[in-house]
């Protein structure tokens, strides 16, 4: 028992690095804008297409232009839609956002068909290793270096480049930010397009897992909100800590409690904003006070 | 028609101005009033139309699909739509001598299936109605058929009760209900071991799979070594496979519907399990296996009919034909089922003493619809139909785009047994209330 309890776990951190991917990009739209963008699930079912097109297209190492072509979209949502949703009401941005994912989820339909589309990891990446109880994918593995490598660069751009401080000052002050003769209509554009460059990239890595059909984007879309509810909006270290500990107690409830696999996160999430209303690493914002 | 008039005013603004002419703006709205009131003569001739034809007595008869556009069984509804297109072109959209126009409306939920079902009926005067991608839907449309009257055919529910506990003198079924699929496939898996682990979905569909299959298993004497149910839409199976792994059945014995199915296939394949413990489910649609790699593609399955199974009727044969030029790809069984069932219905509709609901119901009962597979007819006491069911492999190497499947057996063997193998009476538990 022992042993398997270690394999659902190692799988369920495995699981949770996928989650953590799709967790961050929904948490620094709405960190840095204060939207909460429903179209975030819409976005990453747009990655696992892209990947698709382009490598029926132009082979595997075109895969990567995936997310770019994300952000791009993301570019034109932001300067249409997004930006007259600033500073008002959240339910306007919710039911704005809502619209678009239905939007964009039809309009993959419309091109390429209800039907799943098959894809699966390259040669080099299929196939799986086993040490004792515990059994992991290559694939999976993969999945979780990129998502690592994925949250450094990140990092390291918030934190030490000069247009990474702007994204924080100006989402912190606004006011203050334009004062100081920084474009912030531009800035913001960036951090949308920022938010669903990561969209697409989750939307990449995740299609040679899942199925990938226009309804990924409603299944996708809520463990994201769970984890960054569970985390504290806006904060990394809160998305990736909630990313893993969802994957991990769903694994385990899959172990334990098959039938109740699909409300363990809920039940997490509720147990969490008890204890602590606004997640765990939850910070203190002037702007949702 | 916006389109053709906006191209026209522009052509009159200019043939009639100079730059210097006062009257331009005027002009152009003349000529837009000209052929605005021209395109509204146009459409009220239009609108006029069927009168006209009423006149003659050709009035059109109104046949009701009620198909998912949207949600999750978006693509089955296409597809059984494609079926039913292409059944009522081969017709030439015409039955008893009169036109045949096709209405299809959503069926999003139980609650909106019956809203579309009751206009399809009240307003547009229906005289009978196709519809539910699954059960949830066509269990829904079932009640609305009893209360109106109206003939129904569920060509895609697979739950038990719509011909069994629920049934009702309006309410037809064409696909083979789980118990009997479940009856088909297990002998083929008997043959493999008899420790199955069995993986459903958490609804009625794999419940009653479970139900039906582990009776089935322990009257030959064999044992579960696992079960577990998913959540609807599980999109990570891998949890679920290492419990598979860990109770080392001879079999697994999956009732997850269309998109599940295929996500657990996938993910079979990338954690290495293919090839090492069979797996089966007892229906499956084409577009699951289509959806997924050839390399992840194994086990077996029931369906009602496939596109190159041996000696298929000319009728077929032409279908088949017919829709891979007209979609790409060969028929999934959803768009036979699509088909058949309209074509089902259109000859019932022409053999009737009339197109009231009560004669309609009457034609259903006796219509013969014999194919390759042997007999095929609904039976009078529950308005299930009786047809062979196919139990199909995936084959080891696949070498063509679209046929993934060898054939194991044909259930039953002797078509004597048909009856026996869709249950008796008291089996099926049927009592129909008077039309």
């Amino acid at each position: 028992m022992a042993e398997m309890v270690l394999s659902q776990v190692a799988n369920g951190l495995v699981l949770g690095f996928l989650y953590v991917l799709l967790a961050i990009g929904l948490s620094i739209i709405c960190g840095l804008l204060g939207i909460v963008n429903f179209a975030h699930g819409a976005l990453f079912a747009l990655g696992a297409y892209f990947a698709i097109a382009l490598s029926t297209q132009f082979g595997w190492g075109a895969v990567v232009l995936a997310p770019l072509l994300v952000a791009a979209v993301g570019v034109l949502i932001e300067v249409v839609f997004i930006r007259r949703l600033y500073g008002k009401e959240p339910l306007l941005s919710l039911i704005v956002t809502f619209a678009l994912s239905l939007l964009i989820t039809a309009l993959t339909r419309l091109i390429w068909g209800a039907g799943g589309l098959p894809f699966s990891p390259p040669e080099a990446l299929s196939g799986f290793l086993v040490y004792g109880p515990l059994l992991i994918t290559k694939y999976r593995l993969f999945v979780l270096a990129a998502t690592v490598a994925i949250l450094v660069a990140l990092w390291a751009f918030m934190n030490y480049t000069p247009y990474g401080r702007i994204l924080r000052a100006g989402s912190r002050d606004p006011e203050m930010a334009g004062l100081l003769g920084i474009n912030l209509p531009r800035v913001l554009t960036g951090a949308f397009a920022l938010g669903a460059l990561l969209a697409g990239a989750a939307g990449l890595l995740a299609a040679p897992l899942l199925t990938v059909t226009p309804g990924m984007a409603t299944a996708a879309v809520m463990p994201a909100f769970v984890i960054v509810t569970i985390g504290g909006l806006g904060s990394f270290a809160g998305a990736v800590v909630a990313g893993l500990l969802v994957g991990v107690v769903t694994a385990l409830a899959v172990q334990f409690f098959p039938e109740g696999s699909s409300v363990a996160m809920y039940v997490l999430m509720a147990l969490v904003l008890l204890v602590r209303p606004r997640g765990l690493f939850g910070e203190r914002w002037e702007r949702f006070e | 028609m916006t389109e053709q008039h906006n191209q026209d005013s522009d052509l009159s603004a200019t043939d009639a101005s100079t730059p210097d002419e006062p009257q331009r703006s005027g002009l152009s709205r003349r000529a837009w009033l000209a052929t605005a009131g021209k395109a509204l003569a146009g459409g009220a001739a239009v609108l006029a139309a069927p009168a006209f034809v009423r006149a003659q007595g050709e009035q059109p008869l109104n046949l009701g699909l009620l198909m998912a556009k949207q949600g999750v069984w978006t693509e089955q509804g296409e597809v059984i739509a494609n079926g039913v297109k292409l059944a009522l072109d081969q017709a030439g959209n015409q039955a008893r001598g009169r036109r045949v126009n096709l209405l299809w409306y959503d069926e999003p939920n139980p609650q909106s299936a019956q809203q579309n079902m009751q206009k399809l009926v009240e307003q547009d005067k229906a005289i009978a109605v196709i519809g539910g991608t699954n059960s949830g839907t066509s269990l829904a449309m079932s009640s609305v058929a009893m209360r109106t009257k109206t003939p129904y055919i569920a060509p895609n529910a697979a739950a038990r009760e719509l011909t069994g506990s629920s049934c009702n003198p309006y309410t037809f079924r064409v696909l083979s209900p789980t118990p009997v699929t479940c009856r088909a496939l297990a002998p083929s898996l008997l043959a493999i071991g008899k420790k199955w682990h069995f993986l459903v979905a958490n609804y009625a569909y794999g419940q009653d799979i479970q139900r039906s299959m582990s009776d089935l298993l322990k009257q030959s004497g064999g044992t579960i070594v696992g079960a577990d149910v998913t959540p609807l839409n599980t999109t990570d199976f891998s949890s679920f496979i290492l419990k598979i792994r860990q109770s080392k059945p001879d079999v697994v014995l999956l009732g997850l519907p269309g998109g599940d199915l295929s996500t657990f296939l996938k993910q079979y394949a990338e954690m290495g399990m293919k090839g090492q413990i069979p797996v089966a489910c007892p229906i499956i649609g084409d577009s699951d296996l289509w959806s997924i790699n050839v390399d992840a593609a194994t086990g077996y399955y029931g369906k009602p009919w496939h596109f190159s199974s041996p000696g298929l009727s000319p009728e077929e044969l032409a279908f088949i034909k017919q829709y891979t030029a007209k979609y790409g790809k060969p028929p999934a069984d959803k768009a036979w089922i699509g088909w058949f069932t309209t074509r089902t219905l259109l000859k019932a509709v022409n053999e009737a003493k009339s197109t009231s609901g009560a004669d309609i119901v009457q034609s259903l009962e006796t219509v013969q619809m014999g194919d390759s597979s042997g007999p095929a007819y609904f039976r009078p006491w529950d308005h299930q139909m009786l047809r062979r069911w196919t139990v199909f492999k995936v084959k080891n190497h696949i070498t063509d785009k679209w046929d993934w499947l060898n054939q194991v057996s044909v259930v039953p063997q002797n078509t004597a047994d048909l009856d026996r193998l869709y249950g008796t009476r008291q089996e099926i538990g049927c009592t129909m209330a008077a039309r």
